[in-house]
């Protein structure tokens, strides 16, 4: 099966910093891949890459075998990927409707020339993206600062629906966020998920890149050194992974046919 | 269970709103000719200046611009717009003279702010001063006064059906505004703009345009005020609209604690302009020196901001 998404020998360079070293990622669909590394890795330069806020030095980018090149977040958005920032990127004091629809807003015609916002139809639809995520929330006319840290996640994993994402890359989603949260936020990505989108997650937290990725790639340098299931490991298999680059003795190492470079 | 009246949220969204009732009332009772016909036509005459321009002035802030010019440009527009009467131009020319300038102004304002990305506090600041002194430059100093076209003063003097035009104006105004901002893309996209510019950005709206837009609103409405302005006062002096500025940012601020706290909007711009309009009126009524005014207009400013900032979004929302 095609991947969703592949990156063939992708390098980016600020300057004369090297901030990806040629790096191979496929992302299959329907899976959620885990993006691990420690600070300066490259995962973040990645993410930029992938999510059209930079292009790439060097290296191609195909979506759904066709090669993209995003010159913009928007045009990214437009394709159906869509990129989840830490600070979400949400106007707390509009009502969430407003916050789902920004940009690709719904119209009805008054009186046969006049096109206006159809907020009805808004609200019964932002109702229905947060219900896809089993998020229920009876009034989408409240503002957004009224809602909890997992439900604003939510809200922008709706407007991420609207565009028809299928393609979600969230950037440490659980960061900022306390035992709860973070647990509502797990569940979205698997509801987002089973709603037929493809994960990229950017996460620090072992644990929580365990529990719900089916994937990891682990980045070092700029490098990819790794990239195998997540089945069968534990946390601090991927912690160990992550610092040491290999798994600790004793266990599998990560199969030399699926890519580790 | 009882789901009780909130009155910290009504007094939250309306507290504002019914101190001035209350103030219309204190100066019907206070105010010795305050309710006199002609006086309260004074009256309406000022609201709807101040209402106008604040609306423009609001659609401005509504994209997280400052439009510190929109007075100047007025009067500015206000001595164009009342020399060509004077000389004897078509009043259609002259109206359409007066509202191209003030469009052009806030184009202006617009490119600099978002072409050349000086903020808009530092951009409009110095188009007030180039507009002031093409106001002068036009005038020589002097008013332009005279025996001008009645056709020309009926857009400020008239009225339909026993209606003063200027209400009508003023309400055809503040229909459009709520209509932009409420019913259509283009103003969820100015809102939106205002709220979080980089979100809106990154969802495919065009910031640069919402805020372009936001100020040539403002411009526009000072050249509406310029024609309402001349032809209500049958004169065009070169800081004909001066006092104008405070005046409609009070307004709008005040009108920002009401109706939906925090943010600049119509009902609540229409009811600070009202509120403002009256209080000059009624202060003078009452024998206050006019300096009184000043005092309570930076007042007001300063209070609003503080209430619709903290407390009534608090009290509003329970954050």
């Amino acid at each position: 099966m095609t991947p969703l998404l592949r990156l063939i020998g992708v390098k980016k360079r600020y300057g004369a910093v090297e901030a990806l070293s040629g790096v191979d990622l496929d992302v299959q669909q329907g899976e959620v891949l885990a993006i691990c590394g420690d600070n300066g890795a490259g995962k973040s330069t990645l993410i930029r890459v992938v999510s059209g806020a930079h292009e790439p030095s060097e290296g191609r980018i195909e979506l759904e075998g066709r090669p993209v090149a995003f010159a913009s977040p928007l045009e990214a958005l437009k394709a159906g990927v869509a990129t989840i920032y830490q600070d979400l990127a949400l106007a707390p004091r509009l009502p969430i409707w407003q916050n789902v629809f920004v940009g690709a807003a719904l119209t009805r015609r008054l009186l046969g020339f006049l096109r206006v916002l159809d907020k009805r139809r808004m609200m019964a639809e932002a109702r229905k993206y947060l219900a896809r995520l089993k998020i229920d929330i009876a009034d989408t006319g409240r503002p957004v600062e009224r809602l909890s840290g997992g439900q604003r996640q939510a809200v922008a994993i709706a407007r991420a629906l609207r565009w028809n994402a299928r393609l979600v890359i969230m950037d440490e989603p659980t960061a900022a966020l306390g035992p709860a949260e973070s647990r509502q936020v797990l569940d979205l990505i698997r509801e987002l998920n089973r709603s037929g989108a493809s994960v990229i997650l950017i996460s620090h937290n072992m644990a929580q890149v365990v529990e719900v990725a089916t994937r990891v790639a682990v980045l070092k340098s700029g490098r990819k050194i790794a990239d195998r299931p997540v089945e069968g490991l534990s946390a601090d298999d991927l912690a160990h992974l992550v610092m040491v680059g290999q798994l600790p003795q004793g266990r599998p190492q990560p199969k030399a046919a699926h890519g580790a470079a | 269970m009882s789901a009780g009246f909130d009155w910290g949220r009504f007094l939250a969204t309306y507290g504002t709103a019914l101190a001035a009732v209350i103030l219309f009332g204190f100066f019907a009772v206070a105010a010795s000719n305050f309710l006199n016909p002609v006086n309260l036509l004074n009256v309406l005459k000022q609201v709807s200046f101040l209402a106008i321009l604040g609306l423009g002035f609001g659609l401005a802030l509504t994209t997280a611009e400052l439009d510190l010019s929109f007075a100047n440009v007025c009067s500015f527009a206000a001595v164009v717009v009342g020399g060509l009467i004077h000389h004897g131009y078509p009043p259609a020319v002259a109206v359409a003279a007066g509202l191209l300038v003030g469009l052009m102004a806030g184009t202006l304002n617009g490119l600099l702010v978002t072409r050349l990305k000086i903020p808009s506090l530092i951009a409009t600041l110095a188009t007030a001063a180039v507009a002031n002194g093409c106001a002068f430059a036009v005038t020589g100093g002097i008013a332009f006064v005279g025996r001008w076209n009645p056709d020309f003063l009926a857009l400020g003097r008239g009225s339909l059906l026993g209606v003063p035009v200027l209400i009508l104006w003023t309400a055809a105004a503040a229909l459009l505004v709520l209509f932009v901002l409420k019913q259509t893309r283009l103003g969820m996209d100015m809102v939106f703009t205002g709220e979080n510019d980089e979100a809106a950005r990154l969802a495919g709206i065009k910031v640069r345009r919402m805020k372009l837009l936001g100020l040539m609103f403002s411009g526009l409405a000072a050249g509406l005020v310029a024609v309402l302005l001349t032809a209500t006062l049958n004169t065009a002096a070169p800081n004909i609209a001066a006092d104008y500025l405070l005046h409609a940012i009070a307004a709008v601020l005040l009108g920002m604690t009401m109706f939906e706290p925090g943010r600049a909007n119509v009902p609540g711009t229409v009811v600070g302009a009202a509120t403002i309009g009256m209080l000059g009126n009624g202060l003078v009524l009452m024998g206050a020196p006019y300096y009184v005014q000043d005092i309570m207009l930076g007042v007001i400013i300063v209070a609003s901001v503080a209430l619709s900032a903290s407390t009534l979004k608090k009290a509003a929302f329970g954050l």
